[in-house]
């Protein structure tokens, strides 16, 4: 059987931004993974999560249910969420399920920032 | 224990008191006479054993077959030649040639030359039957080498090759070679006849009686449709010529390759198994083995071997084996081997003689003969016929792939990668095949999850087919429908306002990654068919 994998890198760039690299397969292995970069960001301070998906392998169904349980967390604690480095093909899959009206997507994650500090 | 008693020699002169001298010296003459056999239970042999000394067989009161002979033929005097115990011979003598009574120093003479030939004796039976016993070994390794051969000669050299179907064979014959056979009868009409036998008895007269009932098979098969009256015709011709004591078991099927109908009528043969999901479904049809008895009739049974599905014939050399405690491998055993075999870990053929090898442990010596035949429906073949018979014309999908995964999580990858790459050869534009792959992954999972719960042993079956313009991509379950008639249709809002489950995502990627999609369910499970338009209108982003 396959392992689903997926890494997670959180770089602080500015006191309140933090960008979480997502590397590999956003599945329904990847909660306990996701949650806890997401907590290590958030108790270091930062108001917006940027999500780099630059290294995205795979994302299924289970995997945007993800998303959209951390967008509630987000939401409830007033922090933004961002992302970049999506491919075509989940780009349409984020029109399609409308999370790109609610998460800002960027090209790149210097976009992002730069949209995290507007 | 039986005693060999062997006579050596006699010699005897009749008395014939008061003739002339010409008369005795012609009837003096030394004369050899056949001494009887003596039966090891004749009184006689428990008798001389006993003695062990030259006896005068006018004393002896016994009632014994073999004395009775001796008095007639003449013999005056015996005397055993005993070896531990056990008598091995006699020499036996009529009257002294002077006509005088034997004599005290005549009988010690004669115990003497008994004690002193019977170690020669001795030693020349054993060397003779030495000698026996190598050329009957001999010619049972010759008899052997010929068993071999015929049975060589006749089993299938090449499996039929059908397309949708999947054939295998194993043969593997024991030292005393015995009588399987199995044969495949290409017939008219997309039909295939399936013969699997044991002839009683081992050796050259089973080889020849199984390559007799093999030709009789052929030619029946080939002039009558019902397997029923296939075995009974070569019942009605077998039974006139098989050797007394021996007989045919033997099972022959008739498979129509087109649709999977399966008849079939057995003549005392092991009942085959239809493996079908998890289950083994043995396929019971009555009849007498053939060549006992003239007259008989078989009955005939049908099924349908479905996608997926396995048959499997067998010989008595599987389910008959025994292990070091003399436990029998046994029909529950091979039943539930059968159903149990998840068929992305090899064949079934080598499952089964793995677990054979597991339960008779090292060093085991097979003891009859093993056959092992296999026939399975492959899921492409099965929808190509669906498909068919349901316009009721012949299909023109081509299949690209077909293959099953067991239902682990993580599995979706597997297949997603393995139906884009059957469908590398349509050149999809890269957006197409992105969405193909997302539609694929997510309808695996909800056949993994939904329809087989994560049973591990429970299959997910994937076809791709290419039609005139479409691309289809079905995936069966085992499970009961799980598709309700009027989904939730997932909303991001009413699931940011916790409203809905922040899941529930698959089916509504699927509507949207594929032109159409389709649910079907029948016996053989439930399937999700994704159509990709390849032509005309392409599938655009759906914002």
């Amino acid at each position: 059987m396959p392992q689903p994998q997926l890494a997670t890198n959180v770089r602080k760039v500015t006191d309140d931004i933090a960008v979480l690299d997502i590397e590999g397969e956003l599945t329904a292995f990847a909660d306990k993974t996701l949650t806890d970069a997401y907590t290590l960001a958030t108790d270091d301070g930062a108001r917006v999560i940027i999500l780099n998906f630059d290294n995205l392998q795979y994302m299924n169904s289970s995997g945007i249910g993800l998303l959209v349980t951390l967008l509630v967390r987000v939401n409830r604690t007033k922090q933004r969420l961002l992302t970049c480095g999506l491919s075509d093909h989940y780009k349409t899959i984020f029109e399609l399920t409308r999370l790109n009206e609610a998460i800002g997507t960027y090209e790149t994650e210097a976009d992002a920032i730069q949209a995290a500090q507007s | 224990m039986t005693v060999s008693v062997q006579t050596l020699w006699s010699t005897v002169r009749r008395r014939r008191l008061g003739r002339s001298t010409a008369q005795l010296a012609e009837t003096a003459r030394p004369t050899i006479i056949p001494v009887p056999e003596i039966a090891p239970n004749d009184p006689l042999v428990a008798y001389l054993q006993s003695v062990a000394a030259a006896v005068d067989i006018e004393d002896l009161e016994l009632d014994s077959p073999a004395l009775r002979q001796m008095r007639d033929n003449g013999v005056q005097m015996v005397v055993p030649l005993v070896s531990q115990g056990e008598l091995i011979g006699l020499l036996c003598l009529g009257p002294r040639l002077s006509q005088q009574e034997y004599s005290a120093d005549d009988r010690t003479l004669l115990n003497n030359l008994a004690a002193q030939a019977t170690p020669a004796v001795r030693v020349a039976q054993l060397v003779r039957q030495q000698e026996a016993e190598a050329q009957e070994r001999e010619r049972i390794e010759h008899e052997l080498q010929v068993a071999r051969l015929i049975q060589h000669t006749l089993l299938p050299k090449t499996l039929p090759e059908l397309s949708g179907w999947q054939l295998a064979a194993y043969y593997q014959p024991a030292r005393e070679v015995g009588g399987d056979f199995y044969d495949f009868i290409e017939l008219s009409d997309n039909r295939l006849g399936i013969v699997v036998g044991d002839v009683t008895d081992k050796g050259v007269p089973a080889a020849l009686v199984m390559a007799t009932t093999r030709s009789l098979m052929r030619a029946a098969g080939q002039q009558l449709d019902s397997p029923g009256a296939v075995l009974e015709r070569v019942n009605e011709a077998l039974y006139p010529d098989i050797p007394e004591n021996m007989f045919v078991t033997c099972l022959y099927a008739v498979l129509d390759t087109a649709t999977g109908q399966l008849r079939y009528a057995n003549a005392g043969h092991d009942l085959p198994y239809r493996r079908h999901g998890t289950e083994a479904i043995e396929l019971r049809a009555t009849g007498m083995p053939l060549g006992l008895l003239p007259g008989m009739a078989y009955e005939e049974k049908e099924t349908v071997l479905e996608p997926g599905d396995s048959l499997l014939l067998y010989s008595d050399g599987l389910v008959e084996a025994h292990n070091q405690d003399g436990d029998m491998f046994g029909f529950p055993r091979t039943r539930e081997l059968i159903g149990g075999f998840v068929d992305t870990a090899g064949t079934l053929i080598d499952f089964l003689l793995t677990e054979l090898s597991q339960f008779t442990g090292s060093g085991w010596e097979q003891e009859d003969d093993i056959t092992l035949v296999t026939i399975s429906c492959s899921a492409a073949h099965r929808s190509a016929w669906l498909q068919s018979e349901s316009e009721g014309q012949v299909s023109d999908r081509d299949p690209l792939a077909a293959f099953t995964v067991s239902s682990v999580p993580g599995n979706e990858r597997i297949v997603m990668d393995r139906v884009a790459e059957a469908a590398a050869g349509l050149d999809l534009p890269e957006t197409t095949l992105e969405q193909l792959k997302t539609a694929v992954a997510e309808a695996t999972m909800n056949a993994m999850e939904h329809g087989n719960h994560y049973q591990e042993d429970m299959p997910v079956a994937v076809e791709v087919l290419h039609a005139a313009d479409d691309l289809i991509v079905r995936i069966t379950d085992q499970g009961e429908p799980y598709i309700p008639e009027n989904p939730e249709i997932p909303d991001l809002d009413a699931k940011l306002a916790g409203l809905q489950s922040p899941r529930g995502w698959g089916l509504f990627l699927i509507q949207n990654m594929v032109d159409e999609m389709n649910v079907t369910n029948d016996d053989s499970g439930h399937t999700i068919e994704l159509i990709v338009h390849l032509k005309g209108e392409t599938h655009g982003s759906p914002v």
